[in-house]
């Protein structure tokens, strides 16, 4: 028993090859036959079917005619063109436009035919098969980042409430009440928030579809400086930035990516440092942006500025996560933006970043 | 009022609360149906209904939206007294957006709960 019924649309102007044609094959076939491209269109609508063949010469419209018109309703059935005379012009056409599997000529030799429709159909299994695998991946993939967010939401809810416990010890003036115990609580949680909201971010990232608004950097980085030092002040910081014209870009990822690189310029300071210092220079053209941020920290060692982009990479002795620069780099692919860093002891570390202005992409469509 | 499905969290922000010593009186619900049979049964005693609710989001059978959807059909003369508040950990972008559009919702405040904070927002008022 065949398992499976490989159904063939065969279409041509004359009748006896259609008879012919279902009676060599109508035993390993589910043959559907058709006396015009019209008709044959008509049997594609209403029956899934996995490989047709059409006649060249046919009036009204030729079988290569007809495989082009349907390349886009019906791009599965693999096609296979048969004709009575050799027409360079029409074998061209067919392999350049009618996305043809095979060429016969008529009249055609069973077993070749037969040979013919059998890898046909393979083929469409093979193109089948993969776009299922392809879908199922896409499928998998989704559900494993759904998992990561719900359970990053999940695992926060309840080290929120221990920074709130923490919060409450120091309103009650019980935090230096057992040696830095409490200390070390805040710090391994805030930490572990830390990773958490990246790994949200990262998330966030990966699915959100690019959203366009106007940008006025200078409020941006007002706010994210502000966010940034809340909690150490010590840092100075210089801003310049020249935007006389209106950028269009993806508010979330841009904020993402311009906090990440100011709280590293933060983070990674020269703790000995007398003279803290950020430089953030930024120009804005209708064709992108120019960003540059500079810092006096601690540096990135020479033979690491390669490594910074990919994840969970950490330099030796430093705290973060790993995650912060490589979710700025796959930000920044997604809104087809670049970024170069360079850092050494005199001009300190710069990373400098391109984003496309998404104004300009508009007003030129 | 506070309302959360979070036992951990209600006794913390209560506590909170009663150490800042914003307010006389503390009530808090487990979920938003109680604290909505509570609103209902005191609806003509005035001196029982809070001044200020703080409302968790993410709570299972009611979630805060769905509260408010109620909250916002009691009498008008208690809704436009009281003053609403969230207080989550969400860091759903989603979320976040649908409370501050929520014309119920005077603000929004993320856990841990920062009690000076709150007070800025009492004073502004």
């Amino acid at each position: 028993m065949n398992t499976t019924t490989v159904r063939v649309l065969y279409i041509d102007d004359e009748e006896n090859n259609l008879h012919a044609f279902k009676a060599s094959f109508r035993r390993q076939y589910e043959i559907y036959t058709a006396i015009s491209a019209a008709e044959g269109l008509k049997i594609l609508e209403n029956v899934p079917v996995n490989v047709i063949i059409a006649d060249q010469k046919m009036p009204g419209m030729t079988g290569v005619e007809f495989f082009k018109s349907i390349i886009n309703t019906y791009p599965d059935p693999i096609r296979i063109l048969l004709t009575g005379y050799t027409d360079i012009e029409a074998l061209a056409d067919a392999i350049n436009h009618g996305d043809i599997y095979r060429y016969i000529t008529k009249p055609w030799n069973d077993l070749e035919l037969h040979n013919s429709i059998k890898n046909a159909y393979d083929a469409y299994k093979a193109k089948i098969d993969l776009r299922n695998k392809i879908a199922e991946l896409e499928k998998t993939n989704d559900e494993l980042n759904r998992f990561i967010y719900s359970i990053s939401h999940e695992l926060r809810a309840p080290l929120v409430s221990v920074l709130g416990i923490v919060n409450l010890v120091k309103m009650e003036d019980l935090y230096d009440s057992s040696g830095e115990y409490w200390s070390l609580i805040e710090t391994c949680s805030n930490k572990l928030d830390y990773y958490i909201q990246k790994t949200l971010q990262y998330y966030k990232n990966n699915k959100t579809a690019t959203d366009l608004s106007s940008i006025n950097f200078k409020k941006l980085i007002t706010e994210l400086i502000e966010l940034y030092t809340y909690t150490d002040k010590s840092t100075n910081f210089i801003i310049n930035i020249d935007q006389n014209e209106e950028f269009i870009g993806d508010a979330f990822r841009i904020e993402v990516i311009l906090g990440n690189l100011v709280s590293n310029a933060i983070k990674y300071q020269n703790v000995n440092e007398e003279n803290k210092r950020v430089s953030i220079d930024i120009s804005v053209t209708s064709y992108g942006a120019d960003i540059a941020i500079n810092d006096n920290g601690v540096g990135i060692l020479n033979e690491h500025l390669e490594k910074i982009f990919t994840q969970f990479f950490k330099g030796k002795n430093q705290h973060g996560s790993g995650l912060g620069l490589f979710i700025v780099k796959e930000a920044l692919t997604k809104i087809h933006g670049k970024i170069e860093v360079s850092s050494n002891v005199i001009d300190g570390t710069t990373f400098k970043i391109t984003i496309p202005n998404a104004k300009f992409d508009k007003e030129t469509k | 009022m506070l309302i959360d499905d979070n036992e951990v969290d209600l006794k913390i922000n209560a506590k909170v609360l009663s150490i800042a010593n914003l307010f006389e009186h503390i009530i808090h619900f487990k979920s938003g149906e109680s604290g909505l049979t509570y609103l209902k049964k005191h609806i003509h005693h005035p001196e029982e209904l809070p001044d200020l609710i703080l409302l968790d989001i993410q709570m299972p059978d009611m979630n805060g939206f769905e509260f408010l959807d109620y909250y916002k059909r009691l009498p008008k003369s208690f809704v436009d007294s009281c003053i609403v508040t969230i207080l989550s950990s969400t860091l759903d972008f989603g979320d976040i957006k649908k409370a501050e559009a929520n014309t119920y919702v005077a603000k929004m405040f993320m856990k841990p709960l920062n009690p000076k904070e709150l007070r800025d927002f009492l004073h502004l008022l």
